[in-house]
């Protein structure tokens, strides 16, 4: 069972570490960015309940909830290059990241999704009214009255999801790229040191959790300042933040009659 | 000049409205009075086209609008010409006082961020919230928020403004501080239409009651008329139900 425990290896290891911590960041950061624009696309045709395509959004999130990443991972390397052979397209040469960052991008969508619609319909329907009632159009209402409070709402579900994510991008390495858990497993295997290399893995991910945890709560508060009454101080705890997200969730369709625009 | 002619809504198979006529002439302060379902809130909301009436005509100053064919761009000029409050208030939320009433202004009037700031601020004092310019909503009580509402309103500058029971979602105490608000803008000649179930207050400041039930306007007449002689059976029953202190003579 390897070389006996020795300290110093852990310490040797951060630095070897580190040097992929940039790719690993990078399939965060890409498929982030694809989450997003999928998870708009998905939630759309749910928020304005357009017919065919909400049937499809339903099918498409119960699939990428229901099933373990590693199977999607597997499914879209193997799977992908198959269907597409059928229409002509070879891209069985396509490096595997994009295969990885493509995987855990609809992932996350279909997370994505879930958040938006959720954030999106806590929004006082009220304020939307009054915005119309302005004069606004109805991207001007969107994206002026919205689109800032339906983010606030979101960012402590969606630094849920970023934080998953790095955790989850710990598996791209059984599809033999090179970021962080797969950095250790090797160094592991040459010295034999695992443990040593495993904790080391574990303080690294662990600090950049944390990293990212801090800078969205940053976020967050700023996202929320209006929130803020006079009796409440500046430091509030997540617990607190939680109770508020729920009291704007209670105030949903406070107001009188329903709308159609 | 606004003219509702012919308006018809229903939601599914229950009418709501049923070919409403209203004229409301420039400077008048109408009031729609009514037992709750009968439709003047819907009413109301028609107006400015958060209710999309089935069938009807709209006419708002010199803007006409046929609700059979209206086209999208036709809603906006529409609701350009009047303003609306809100019983929830309805503020944006994240914005501040001063924020949400130069938010029209600047997004709508396409006004210059100082224009549109010192109007504003001349606004606010007006309803005497001066000294609230950078508080948010959430920092605001509910008299205070629906003042705001109302200075919303006013910084559009529009051909009327509809108040739908502004004073309903308020504690009593504060209910005066906005009747007296709106007291006073009617004073300036500003054309409103009222839904309210603030009898006194309907009494001194309309100069037309229009009392709906049932999707119809059942009678309508200056309030000494309406309120002193009503014509008609269900008018009466409901001014009896709602003024009971009028019962007894001592």
């Amino acid at each position: 069972m390897g070389a006996p425990f020795d300290i110093t290896y852990v310490f040797g290891y951060l630095p070897k570490l580190l040097s992929t911590l940039g790719m690993t960041l990078l399939i965060v950061g890409g498929s982030l960015l694809v989450g997003i624009v999928v998870g708009f696309l998905i939630a759309l045709p749910r928020l304005y309940r357009i017919p065919m395509l909400n049937t499809l959004a339903r099918i498409y999130v119960s699939f990428f909830r229901g099933t373990p990443i590693l199977i999607q991972l597997f499914l879209f390397y193997y799977g992908l290059p198959e269907i597409l052979k059928l229409a002509h397209l070879d891209i069985s040469k396509a490096p595997v990241l994009v295969f990885v960052i493509i995987t855990y991008g609809l992932h996350t969508g279909a997370f994505m999704s879930e958040t938006i619609r959720a954030s999106v319909t806590a929004v006082d329907r009220g304020q939307v009214e009054a915005a119309y009632a302005v004069g606004m159009t109805s991207y001007q209402a969107f994206t002026r009255i919205m689109l800032p409070q339906a983010m606030a709402i979101a960012v402590p579900v969606f630094s849920n999801l970023v934080i998953a994510l790095l955790k989850d991008t710990s598996l791209a390495f059984s599809l033999g790229v090179m970021e962080m858990t797969g950095k250790a497993q090797t160094l592991g295997s040459l010295t034999q040191h695992f443990i040593e290399a495993y904790i080391s893995l574990a303080l690294i991910y662990l600090v950049v959790s944390m990293t990212l945890e801090k800078l969205l709560l940053i976020a967050e508060r700023r996202l929320l300042r209006h929130e803020e009454t006079d009796s409440t101080g500046h430091r509030r705890f997540r617990l607190e933040q939680k109770s508020s997200y729920r009291r704007m969730v209670a105030s949903v369709d406070a107001g009188k009659g329903g709308t159609e625009v | 000049m606004i003219q509702l002619t012919n308006i018809t809504k229903s939601f599914g198979r229950h009418q709501v409205l049923n070919k409403i006529d209203l004229t409301v002439q420039k400077g008048e302060v109408v009031v729609i009075l009514g037992p709750s379902g009968s439709g003047k809130t819907t009413l109301l909301r028609c107006v400015n086209y958060l209710e999309k009436p089935n069938d009807g005509e709209i006419l708002i100053g010199d803007y006409r609008l046929n609700c059979k064919h209206a086209s999208k761009k036709d809603i906006y000029q529409l609701r350009q010409k009047s303003a609306m409050v809100f019983q929830q208030y309805n503020l944006f939320k994240h914005k501040t006082a001063l924020e949400n009433v130069m938010e029209g202004l600047v997004v709508v009037k396409k006004l210059s961020k100082e224009e549109a700031k010192t109007r504003s601020i001349a606004l606010l004092e007006k309803v005497g919230l001066g000294s609230k310019l950078d508080a948010y909503p959430s920092q605001l009580s509910g008299g205070q928020q629906q003042r705001v509402g109302i200075a919303r309103a006013l910084a559009l500058e529009p051909e009327v403004i509809l108040f739908d029971e502004p004073t309903s979602a308020l504690d009593p105490e504060l209910v005066g501080e906005v009747l007296a608000v709106i007291r006073k803008i009617a004073k300036e000649g500003i054309t409103m239409i009222v839904v309210t179930h603030e009898m006194g207050f309907a009494r001194d400041v309309a100069n037309h009651v229009v009392f709906m039930d049932g999707g119809v306007i059942v009678e309508e007449g200056t309030p000494v008329e309406l309120f002193n002689n009503p014509q008609e059976e269900r008018t009466k029953q409901f001014l009896k139900r709602i003024t009971p202190e009028l019962n007894y003579s001592i």
